[in-house]
């Protein structure tokens, strides 16, 4: 039993991670049949790159900012669904809906509603009056980047919310009531007793995202394809525009062992972590 | 002690989240929505009501018959179903495997697991396609199917797998005892047990499946196996974009998940949660 499990997995993720950390080594390309190792070449041309450059600094950015910002909304929107009140059994129950819909149909929905005459966002502006900031939203410079975080956010921070919810509703009521009668506060309450109660789901929720968040590619890529001007260009996006628009496979496998590598390195921290004595109940 | 004015403080702010909520993550559903009934003129305006008649069915009429949309339906569609049941095949034997059977080095083996959670996709896809293309399966359904395994399969063997761990092994060890064999305990007493765990990995694997872009925009190159993302970025990418096509486009891909989505909605955060959260 243990044989097949072991194959499958071997076979769809070992196997093409050993071989694409190999090809970050050769210079082959697509279009060419022969290539031949390079050593290390393609690693030593990375420091001078700086579309790599940028993509390394907007991919930690990007991440690190998601991350964060959704578990502070998570944690608040799980607050909002613990309260028992009218109406809230049925905003539970479609709030996770932005999370099962294709990226694609996401990105294109916000595409629109970013249009600069026809979109939503500016039709809104217009009507309160802020008419200048008007534009769209994905092609300018300086926005474009906050605007693909707002995506991620809205993609992500329902699933964090329902499954704090989900973590909380475990913790024991007779805690709570025990700190009231300790005249413990609201914010004590919840600093002392709900925070470590969903400990384990908040590592689960941050790990899983920044793994998520770090190597995603379509929603940068549909968005702005990495623009205006490299702006948001990401790791993923430039690894995939090397194999499958310059056909530089070479190049970009070592662009993706160097990914490899970063995420290793938040992996050997989460181990620290979470196997630390006394994290694990 | 709460008291009442504390209590209304708190439902007042609860609400007033739920509303800021509801306009920031419903709202672009509904707006998508909408705009698929209405006119390009209509749209054009910049108006958010426009005069009855300029609703329509058209985009619709217009995506369904005269493109080929209903071609990539079926594609995505047939896609989607066989990369979840040969991802559920798969995943259950991985998952059932590493939960029950105990061998020297399992833990380095499941945080081994767990790590292919972090193998960037972009990566892998190319020594894949290569193998793919060596065989022959660029642009064949049953290519898209292996390289969509990729995407599906990290996941959905850990979460599974952590599903197993919460069942009670006694649940086995009588049914061994039984003298049942391996495949016949894992097929009518565990599976069973496991159903719903089991339909939110299904779920996660159709609507990977079904979303993807990564995969398709690699491996399919002709209309043989195109898949509605790819549509709905080539409505939305032409130059002159028709937006209530692009719209319909939309709505015609999220209904299925959103239909999908409301027979396990109540499930899907527990079962996606359980490679990490242990039961005591």
């Amino acid at each position: 039993m243990l044989v097949p499990a072991l194959a499958i997995i071997v076979l769809f993720t070992v196997y093409p991670l050993m071989d694409g950390l190999r090809m970050g080594f050769t210079n082959r390309n697509l279009l060419l049949p022969s290539f031949e190792y390079v050593g290390l070449d393609n690693f030593a041309r990375l420091p001078s790159d700086e579309v790599f450059r940028l993509s390394l600094s907007h991919s930690i950015i990007l991440t690190v900012t998601v991350v964060v910002l959704q578990l502070i909304l998570g944690l608040i929107l799980a607050w909002a669904m613990q309260q028992r009140l009218p109406g809230m059994a049925f905003f539970k129950s479609i709030i996770m809906a932005s999370w099962v819909i294709p990226v694609a149909a996401t990105v294109y929905m916000f595409r629109f509603m970013a249009q600069p005459d026809v979109g939503l966002i500016n039709i809104i502006l217009r009507l309160i009056g802020l008419k200048d900031l008007a534009r769209y939203w994905f092609g300018d410079p300086l926005v474009a980047l906050p605007f693909i975080i707002l995506l991620h956010l809205w993609r992500n921070v329902p699933f964090y919310g329902v499954a704090f919810l989900a973590a909380m509703q475990a913790i024991p009521k007779s805690y709570y009531e025990a700190a009231e009668i300790d005249g413990a506060s609201g914010w004590g309450k919840f600093r002392h007793i709900t925070l470590p109660g969903i400990r384990d789901m908040i590592i689960v929720m941050v790990t899983i995202h920044v793994l998520w968040t770090f190597n995603n590619f379509d929603f940068i890529y549909l968005a702005t394809g990495g623009g205006p001007v490299n702006r948001t260009d990401v790791l993923p996006v430039y690894v995939y525009r090397l194999s499958w628009e310059s056909y530089r496979l070479g190049y970009a496998a070592s662009i993706g062992t160097v990914m490899v590598i970063i995420l290793l390195i938040y992996f050997v921290v989460y181990l620290r972590i979470h196997e630390r004595p006394g994290a694990a109940r | 002690m709460s008291t009442t004015s504390g209590r209304i403080r708190t439902a007042i702010l609860a609400y007033l989240i739920v509303i800021v909520s509801l306009i920031f993550f419903i709202l672009p559903m509904l707006w998508i929505f909408y705009t698929s009934f209405r006119t390009q003129a209509s749209i054009f305006t910049g108006d958010v009501i426009s005069p009855l008649k300029d609703y329509t069915l058209e985009n619709f009429a217009t995506i369904l018959l005269v493109t080929d949309f209903p071609t990539y339906f079926r594609n995505s569609l047939e896609i989607a179903l066989v990369v979840t049941m040969l991802s559920l095949f798969c995943s259950i034997i991985a998952a059932y495997g590493l939960s029950r059977f105990d061998i020297k080095g399992k833990n380095a083996l499941i945080v081994g697991i767990f790590s292919t959670q972090m193998f960037p996709q972009v990566l892998l896809i190319i020594p894949m396609f290569l193998v793919l293309f060596s065989l022959g399966l660029i642009d064949k359904v049953i290519g898209v199917v292996l390289g969509q395994m990729i995407l599906v399969l990290p996941f959905q063997v850990w979460m599974l797998k952590g599903y197993f761990d919460n069942l009670p092994i006694e649940l086995d060890e009588a049914a061994r005892i039984d003298g049942c064999s391996i495949a016949r305990r894992l097929i009518s007493v565990v599976l069973p047990v496991a159903l719903p765990g089991i339909m939110v990995a299904a779920f996660f694997s159709f609507v990977v499946s079904w979303g993807d872009y990564l995969i398709v925009s690699i491996i399919c190159q002709s209309q043989r196996t195109a898949t509605l993302t790819l549509v709905v970025q080539r409505l939305g990418s032409s130059l002159l974009i028709r937006w209530g096509q692009v719209a319909a486009a939309c709505v015609l891909t999220i209904v299925p998940t959103i239909i999908l989505f409301s027979f396990v909605q109540n499930r899907l955060v527990e079962g996606l949660t359980a490679g990490a959260i242990r039961e005591e």
